[in-house]
C-alpha cells in the first residue's frame, strides 16, 4: 500500500508547515492584527493572469475589492490592476519596517484567505496561529514526555516505595478524564491574561497535567528491562546504577519515546486549539487556530463564510500529517 | 592433597524468598547450604529444577543476597562487604549465565559487550579496552573481524562463548557456569568444553558448573555436589559417586540417565 | 464479588483523592477566591453570613473540606454563587444528560463496532478490506472538533435535525411520546459526533482481536473439524475476544468523557460540560468542583461495570480470586 511512502512525505509536509509558522511574519502580508473595517468578511481574493482585454500577464495581479451596490457582499473593482509584488518592504502596524515575502500595493489588498469580521487577513491570522497552536502542542509534548519519562524511569527502575507513591499518584490523575482535568486546573489559573503568558500557560498546563500516562508507560518498560540478564550481568561487574539506567536501559525507550511524541503532539495541539476556542487559552486580538475557529460557532459565519473554515482544514492536514507519521513508525 | 585454603567455602547458606501469593508461605531456596572448594578441581552443582543450584551460584556470584550464612572466598568472607569494597572481589568471581540470548544486551555488538567490564570497572582507555577485547576474542575462537556484529547475527553456541569471553574479561580466579550448555547441540557443547579446557591451562580458572545434566558434569567436572531441596545431599569425585552413590536423590538421578558413563579415571587426570 | 467490592471502595478512595487534589489546588490558586466571593455584589450580606457558616469559607483548607464532604452528604456539594443556589441542584440534572448523552454514544458505537470490525476481520485482503482501512483511519485522524462543527454545519444547512439543545420550544406541553421523540432528535446530533469520532478506534481494535483469535488454535481445530465460518466467528470467535474487548471498553471511557465535553459544548447539549465552562468564566468555584467530580463518579462507575462485565464473562478469572 502506499502507507509505506507515506512516513517521508508526512514528515517533510510537518516540517514545511512548522518552517512556515515560524517564517509567519515573513511569509504574511499583512500584520495579523491589522483590522479594515471597511471590508469585514470579505471572500478570498481572486489572482488573475488574465487581463480585461485578454492578454496573459506572467505576474498575476489582484482588483480592488469593493461592497456591492445592493450591500450584499463584495465585487471586483475592474478600473485597475495590482501585480502582485514579491519580497516589498513595507512599514507594519507596529511601525517596524520588515519584508514580506509577497503583499500588493495600497489601497488594493490581497487576502488570499478572505478575512473576518474585523477586517483581518485569515492567511496572516492562520500563519501566526500556526505558531502559537503548532508550537504550544510541541511544547508541550517535550514536557509532558520529558517528565514522564523521567518519573516513570525512576519508578521503574528504584521500585518500593518511591514506585508506589508514583503510581498511586498517577491513579489520582487518571481518575478523570482527560478534558475535565485540563479544565479543572485551567479553573484555578486567572482567566486574563497577556498572550505570552497565555502560551506558557497553556504548555505548562497541557504538559504538566498529562504527565500519568506515558510515565506508567516507561514504568513498564523499565521494570521489564531492569529483570535482563544483560543488565544482571553488568551489575554483576559492579555497574552503578546511572551506568545500568545510562547504557542499557534507556537507550530501550527511545522508540517508546518517539512513538509516543508522534501519538501525543497532535492532541496536544487539538488542545490547545480547543482551550483557546473555548476562550480558555489565548484571546484576542492575538491569534490562535483555535480562537479563529470560535468565529464558526455564530450561525452566519458557520453557513456563508466557507474560508473562515482554514484554521479547521489546516488542522486536519497537520493531524492527518501527524497519524501517517506514527502509523509508519508502528511499522 | 592440597594444604593451602580451599576457595571457595560457603557456610551455611540460607536463602529465603517471599512467598508468592500474598500472605503465601516463603519459599526456602537455600537451606544450609555447606560446600568447599578447591583451587583446580571444577565442581558441578547437579539438581533438578527448584533444587537451589542457580540460587546458590548467584549468591557466591554476589547477585543475591543470602538470608544468613557466610561465604568465603580466598579467604575473605563476601556477604560482609558492601560495595566499593565488593568491587575488587568481583574481578575474581565471574559468572556465565544461561541463555545467552538474553544475556546479551542486543543493541550492544561483540566487542562493546566484551569490553564492558573493563569499562565498568574503569581499566584502560578506549584504545586499550578494545585490544584486549578482541584479544579476548580471539581466544574464545571468534574472528576479530566480527567486532561490529551484534548478538542476533550470532549462533547459540557463539553467544555462548562471547559471554565467556566477556566474563575472562577481567580475568577472574573462579568462573561459575550457570546452565552454560542447556539449549545447545551436542556438538556444540563438546566444543564449548573443549574451549574451557583449553582456557582452565592457560588462565589458571577453576570452574564451578550449574547443570541438570548428570551424564555430562561426569564428563566435565573433578567433584560433584548433588543438590535436593536447598540441600547438599552428597558430595564427592565424580568417580566414587557414580560407582557408589550414597544418598536416595543421589542413586534416582543415576538411574534415569539414559546409559552409565563408563566407570572411567575422572577426566582432568 | 468481593473484588468487586473492593473495586468500588477503591473507586471511593479515588473520588476523595480527586476532590482533596481539587481542593488543595485551590489554595495553590494566585488570588484568594473566598474572599473575592465576599466582595462580589451579586450575593447579599446574609447569603454571605450563611455560607460562612456552612462552609467555613474563612477557615483553613482542613475545615473547608470537611464541609463540603458534609455538603455532599446532604446533596448539595457547595453553594454555586453564579446561579445562587446549592451546585447539587444544578448539577444532577445536567450529570443525567451526559449520562444520557455518554451512554447511548457507547451502545451505538459497540453496537456498530462489534459487527463491523468482527467483518472487516474475516476479509484478509481487498477493496473491503483497504476502504475500511482508509475510513478508520481519516476518521481517527479528524479532530473531534471539527467533527462537532463539521456535523452542526450540515444540520444548520440542511435543517433536518435540531441544532443545540435538547429540547424544543413548547416541549412541555408535548405527550409523553412526543416529548421522548423530541429528545431523541435532538440527540442525533451530538451522538453522531461522539459515535464517528470513537467508533473508528473500536472498529479497529474489535478487528485485531477477533483476527487474533481467529488464528487461536483452538479455532484452527474447530475448523479443520468442519464447522462453517459464520458459526465459528459468533459462536467461538466473538466470546474468546470478549476479555480484551471489555477492557478496551473500560480503557475507552476516559476518552469518550473528555470527547462529550467537547461535543456537549460545540452542539449545546446541556451536559456537564457546558456548566464546567460556565464555571470556569464565572470564577464560580464549588461549582467548577461539582462536574469535575461528577465526570470522576462517571468514569469510575464505567470502569466498575466493566470489571463485572469481565468477572461474569471470563470465567478464568473467576476462579482466579
Amino acid at each position: 500500500m502506499s502507507v509505506r511512502a507515506g512516513l517521508p512525505v508526512a514528515l517533510a509536509a510537518l516540517t514545511a508547515v512548522h518552517l512556515a509558522a515560524l517564517a509567519a511574519p515573513f511569509l504574511s502580508p499583512y500584520d495579523p492584527t491589522e483590522q479594515n473595517r471597511t471590508l469585514p468578511y470579505a471572500p478570498p481574493t481572486r489572482l488573475h493572469v488574465i487581463d480585461g482585454e485578454g492578454r496573459l500577464h506572467l505576474r498575476p495581479f489582484v482588483y480592488r475589492m469593493a461592497r456591492r451596490g445592493d450591500g450584499e457582499g463584495y465585487e471586483e473593482d475592474r478600473r485597475q490592476s495590482y501585480p502582485v509584488l514579491f519580497l516589498a518592504r513595507a512599514v507594519d502596524f507596529g511601525g517596524a519596517a520588515r519584508v514580506h515575502f509577497f503583499g500588493v500595493e495600497e489601497p488594493a489588498r490581497v487576502f488570499l484567505l478572505g478575512t473576518d469580521g474585523f477586517g483581518r487577513d485569515q492567511l496572516s491570522r492562520l500563519l501566526h496561529g500556526a505558531r502559537i497552536s503548532l508550537f504550544a502542542g510541541l511544547l508541550a509534548t517535550a514536557l509532558s514526555l520529558g517528565l514522564g519519562w523521567l518519573l516513570g524511569t525512576v519508578a521503574g527502575y528504584y521500585g518500593r516505595w518511591v514506585d508506589s507513591v508514583l503510581m498511586r499518584s498517577a491513579e489520582l490523575f487518571l481518575a478523570l478524564p482527560w478534558l475535565y482535568l485540563l479544565f479543572a486546573v485551567r479553573a484555578v489559573l486567572p482567566l486574563r491574561v497577556s498572550s505570552g503568558q497565555a502560551f506558557l500557560l497553556l504548555v505548562l498546563l497541557i504538559g504538566l497535567v498529562d504527565w500519568a500516562r506515558p510515565a506508567r508507560l516507561f514504568r513498564g518498560m523499565v521494570l521489564s528491562a531492569r529483570e535482563r540478564s544483560y543488565v544482571l550481568a553488568a551489575r554483576g561487574f559492579g555497574a552503578s546504577d546511572l551506568y545500568l539506567i545510562r547504557r542499557h536501559i534507556a537507550p530501550q525507550t527511545f522508540g517508546l519515546l518517539l512513538t509516543q511524541a508522534a501519538l501525543v503532539a497532535p492532541q496536544y495541539v487539538l488542545a490547545e486549539v480547543t482551550l483557546s476556542f473555548l476562550g480558555l487559552g489565548v484571546s484576542e486580538p492575538t491569534a490562535s487556530w483555535g480562537n479563529m475557529l470560535a468565529a464558526l460557532q455564530q450561525y452566519h459565519v458557520l453557513v456563508s463564510y466557507w474560508w473562515m473554515w482554514a484554521p479547521g482544514l489546516a488542522l486536519l492536514a497537520v493531524s492527518l500529517a501527524y497519524y501517517a507519521v506514527s502509523e509508519g513508525l508502528n511499522r | 592433597m592440597e594444604a593451602e585454603p580451599p576457595l571457595l567455602d560457603v557456610r551455611g547458606l540460607t536463602k529465603r524468598y517471599a512467598g508468592r501469593r500474598r500472605g503465601g508461605p516463603p519459599v526456602l531456596a537455600l537451606a544450609g547450604v555447606d560446600l568447599t572448594l578447591s583451587r583446580g578441581s571444577d565442581l558441578a552443582l547437579v539438581g533438578q529444577s527448584g533444587s537451589g543450584k542457580s540460587t546458590l551460584a548467584r549468591c557466591v556470584a554476589r547477585l543475591e543476597e543470602p538470608t544468613s550464612g557466610e561465604i568465603w572466598f580466598e579467604g575473605v568472607e563476601l556477604t560482609a562487604l558492601g560495595g566499593p569494597r565488593l568491587r575488587p572481589v568481583r574481578e575474581h568471581i565471574q559468572i556465565v549465565l544461561q541463555d545467552s540470548a538474553t544475556a546479551l544486551d542486543p543493541r550492544f555488538s561483540v566487542v562493546e559487550i566484551v569490553s564492558e567490564p573493563l569499562e565498568i570497572m574503569r581499566r584502560g582507555d578506549r584504545r586499550e579496552r578494545r585490544r584486549r577485547a578482541l584479544e579476548l576474542m580471539e581466544t574464545v575462537g571468534i574472528p576479530p573481524g566480527w567486532s561490529a556484529r551484534r548478538p542476533h547475527e550470532l549462533s547459540g553456541g557463539q553467544r555462548q562463548r562471547l559471554a565467556i569471553a566477556r566474563a575472562l574479561a577481567v580475568a577472574p580466579r573462579l568462573l561459575i557456569l550457570d546452565e552454560a550448555f542447556t539449549g545447545l547441540d551436542v556438538s556444540i557443547q563438546a566444543q564449548i568444553a573443549a574451549l574451557l579446557r583449553e582456557l582452565r591451562a592457560r588462565h589458571a580458572l577453576t570452574y564451578l558448573y550449574v547443570s541438570h545434566d548428570l551424564a555430562l558434569m561426569g564428563e566435565l567436572a573433578d567433584e560433584v555436589a548433588i543438590m535436593f531441596e536447598g540441600r547438599i545431599v552428597e558430595h564427592g569425585q565424580v568417580s566414587r559417586i557414580f560407582a557408589d552413590p550414597r544418598h536416595a536423590h543421589t542413586r534416582a538421578l543415576i538411574e534415569a540417565l539414559p546409559s552409565l558413563p563408563a566407570p572411567a579415571a575422572a577426566p582432568g587426570l | 464479588m468481593v473484588s468487586l467490592a473492593r473495586r468500588a471502595l477503591h473507586g471511593l478512595l479515588l473520588l476523595l483523592g480527586v476532590s482533596l487534589l481539587s481542593f488543595v489546588l485551590l489554595e495553590l490558586a494566585p488570588g484568594d477566591y473566598f474572599s473575592e466571593m465576599r466582595l462580589d455584589p451579586r450575593i447579599s450580606e446574609t447569603t454571605v453570613r450563611e455560607l460562612r457558616a456552612r462552609y467555613g469559607l474563612d477557615r483553613p483548607l482542613p475545615e473547608r473540606y470537611a464541609r463540603w464532604l458534609a455538603s455532599v452528604a446532604r446533596g448539595e456539594m457547595g453553594y454555586s454563587f453564579a446561579y445562587g443556589q446549592p451546585v447539587g441542584r444544578l448539577l444532577w440534572p445536567r450529570a443525567r444528560n451526559t449520562l444520557l448523552l455518554t451512554a447511548t454514544s457507547t451502545a451505538l458505537s459497540w453496537l456498530l463496532a462489534v459487527p463491523l470490525g468482527a467483518w472487516w476481520a474475516t476479509r484478509r485482503r481487498g477493496a473491503a478490506d483497504a476502504g475500511l482501512a482508509v475510513l478508520t483511519a481519516a476518521l481517527l485522524a479528524l479532530p473531534d472538533l471539527l467533527l462537532a462543527l463539521g456535523l452542526l454545519l450540515v444540520a444548520v444547512r440542511t435543517g433536518w435535525l435540531p441544532a443545540g439543545g435538547m429540547v424544543s420550544l413548547g416541549h412541555e406541553e408535548m405527550g409523553p411520546a412526543a416529548r421522548v421523540a423530541d429528545v431523541a432528535r435532538h440527540l442525533v446530533l451530538p451522538v453522531a459526533a461522539l459515535v464517528l469520532g470513537t467508533a473508528p478506534m473500536l472498529v479497529r481494535y474489535v478487528r485485531a482481536a477477533v483476527a487474533e483469535t481467529l488464528d487461536a488454535p483452538f479455532i484452527r481445530a474447530a475448523r479443520a473439524h468442519g464447522l462453517p465460518e459464520r458459526r465459528l466467528l459468533i459462536r467461538h470467535a466473538l466470546p474468546a475476544a470478549a476479555n480484551p474487548l471489555i477492557s478496551l471498553f473500560g480503557l475507552s471511557l476516559a476518552g469518550l468523557l473528555s470527547t462529550s465535553l467537547l461535543v456537549e459544548v460545540v452542539v449545546g447539549w446541556p451536559g456537564l460540560g457546558p456548566l464546567l465552562l460556565e464555571a470556569i468564566l464565572a470564577r464560580d468555584y464549588y461549582l467548577v468542583l461539582g462536574p469535575v467530580v461528577a465526570s470522576t463518579l462517571l468514569l469510575a462507575g464505567g470502569n466498575l461495570l466493566a470489571d463485572a462485565l469481565l468477572l461474569a464473562v471470563d470465567p478464568r478469572i473467576r476462579s482466579d480470586s
